[in-house]
């Protein structure tokens, strides 16, 4: 193999030692050869190509890729959109304050339970808009609905059966509510509700054209709860499973009205701004500290964590 | 996916099922989506590992050896240290491939101190090279390769295992009782 490359590059040889320097040698770069060459015998040599290409010719790449047999699949520059469920929750219900903190019998708790849905005259509409299109509606049946809906869909978030829930929650909460949650194990109880569920806001709005109807129905729930969320080594993250809680909520069902073949799903929950703060996570965080010019120093004993505003947002 | 995490008994044949997210993960990175399950509250506290790497690093596998085998078994904060002030140059790549994996730690994997952890694993690898030609005087060359390596490292929470000391008077000992642990075979 040397020997033939040798005779092969014999009549180069001079050519070859008087225009390569060491300089080029180190840097990879080829002129093009004098013009009294001989006759080239056979290459027997292997070159890679990326060597003797000299510049990029992007063009021809695409090209060369094509004639050999390599297909692109086309790339569609499109965002996907969802119209199986609205985008958020629209005109949502502001939860009177001191909701489940008053009893029942005293006046202010009396006033509040007579305030139903007849409160709001456009519940009204949208329940008779509802109606309309599902015969079978009706807001007593709906509430005790709405809580099996919402257990089932809990259920089979701890067990990450992911076909039914879907059929359950739609597409917006889904993310919302398995975010962040696919490495960790998730033990969550019904224990009892604590007061029967209430229908208290509906809304009927329509999105881009006018006849698209979804209805957004919002139930009022008092439960117990147990939830114990471990990481992914199996360490209790948050909660205690022993421990129940009171859990006052306020969920948000949606169903594409117009679609036959729609089902009532958990579209979100609506936090009031008045919510007791949430217990703590069983670790320490550091929090970033204020940004600080070149000079200053960070005065730890008088610097106070900020605190987030209490304003109303949904799930 | 999700159907390797499932805890119900009723659905365990599903959890051996070969599944993959995304197909450019690779073995390593892979480790980082084992999950265990729940602790009961008598057992200890697993600690918490964090698998990292980088691939097709522009240096040599067995310069970047070095650096591993140096910083095997140090705390982090020991490791991050040391490698800031090598002159190598796999040095540099090291110490940002070490800062990734702690914030990965502390971001995804419920680490709660960053300097509670240690280097348990660390190694490098060979990667894919590139081939070019290295000229030689009368016409002969020779396949020059471009070199590249991956490095991989695992962080675990706690404080790192001190290595045992064993002395001149230790081995000494041991060498004393094996001799009168000598005794005779099938006698009487």
């Amino acid at each position: 193999m040397a020997t033939s490359i040798t005779r092969t590059f014999g009549s180069l040889r001079i050519v070859a030692h008087r225009s390569l320097k060491n300089a080029e040698l180190a840097l990879d770069v080829r002129h093009p050869g004098p013009l009294f060459l001989p006759v080239r015998t056979k290459k027997r040599y292997f070159i890679p190509p990326a060597v003797s290409l000299k510049g990029k010719k992007e063009e021809n790449l695409e090209a060369k890729a094509r004639a050999a047999g390599i297909v692109f699949r086309q790339q569609y520059l499109e965002r996907s959109i969802n119209i199986s469920c609205s985008a958020g929750v629209f005109d949502p219900y502001i939860p009177p304050e001191g909701d489940a903190r008053l009893s029942t019998l005293s006046k202010e708790g009396l006033k509040q339970r007579t305030e139903q849905i007849r409160q709001s005259a456009a519940s009204q509409l949208a329940i008779r808009k509802i109606k309309e299109y599902d015969s079978q509606f009706s807001t007593k049946t709906f509430a005790e609905q709405a809580q099996e809906i919402f257990v089932e869909a809990h259920n089979s978030l701890t067990h990450f059966n992911k076909e039914k829930l879907h059929s359950l929650v739609t597409e917006r909460c889904y993310p919302e509510m398995t975010r962040g949650n696919r490495y960790k194990t998730i033990r969550w109880r019904f224990v009892e509700s604590l007061e029967p569920p209430r229908v208290v806001h509906v809304r009927c709005p329509d999105m881009v054209t006018k006849g698209n109807l979804y209805g957004q129905v919002t139930v009022r729930m008092h439960s117990k709860q147990t939830l114990a969320i471990y990481d992914r080594f199996g360490r209790l993250m948050l909660g205690s499973e022993e421990q129940p809680k009171d859990v006052l909520e306020y969920l948000v069902i949606e169903r594409h009205l117009v679609n036959p073949y729609s089902r009532w799903r958990l579209h979100g929950k609506i936090v009031p701004s008045w919510a007791p703060p949430k217990d703590p996570i069983i670790k320490t965080v550091a929090i970033p500290g204020p940004d600080l010019k070149p000079g200053e120093e960070f005065d730890a004993l008088n610097y106070e964590v900020p605190k987030p505003e209490a304003v109303q947002w949904n799930k | 996916m999700l159907k390797l995490q499932v805890l119900g008994g009723a659905s365990q044949q599903l959890s051996c099922l070969h599944t993959s997210i995304s197909l450019d993960a690779k073995h390593w990175e892979r480790n980082n989506r084992k999950v265990y399950p729940p602790q009961l509250p008598e057992e200890p506290r697993r600690p918490a590992e964090v698998y990292h790497s980088r691939r097709q690093i522009k240096y040599s596998k067995d310069k970047m050896w070095y650096l591993a085998k140096m910083i095997r078994g140090m705390s982090i904060d020991e490791a991050i240290a040391q490698l800031e002030f090598n002159d190598k140059k796999g040095a540099k790549i090291m110490r940002e491939v070490l800062l990734e994996a702690q914030e990965m730690a502390v971001k995804n994997h419920n680490v709660e101190y960053k300097s509670n952890l240690y280097v348990a694993e660390s190694f490098s690898g060979k990667g894919q090279y590139l081939k070019r030609i290295r000229y030689h005087g009368r016409g002969m060359f020779g396949i020059m390769d471009k070199v590249y390596c991956h490095y991989f490292v695992k962080l675990v929470e706690g404080v790192p295992p001190k290595p045992e000391k064993r002395t001149g008077f230790d081995q000494a000992k041991e060498y004393v009782q094996g001799l009168k642990n000598r005794t005779i075979i099938h006698s009487l």
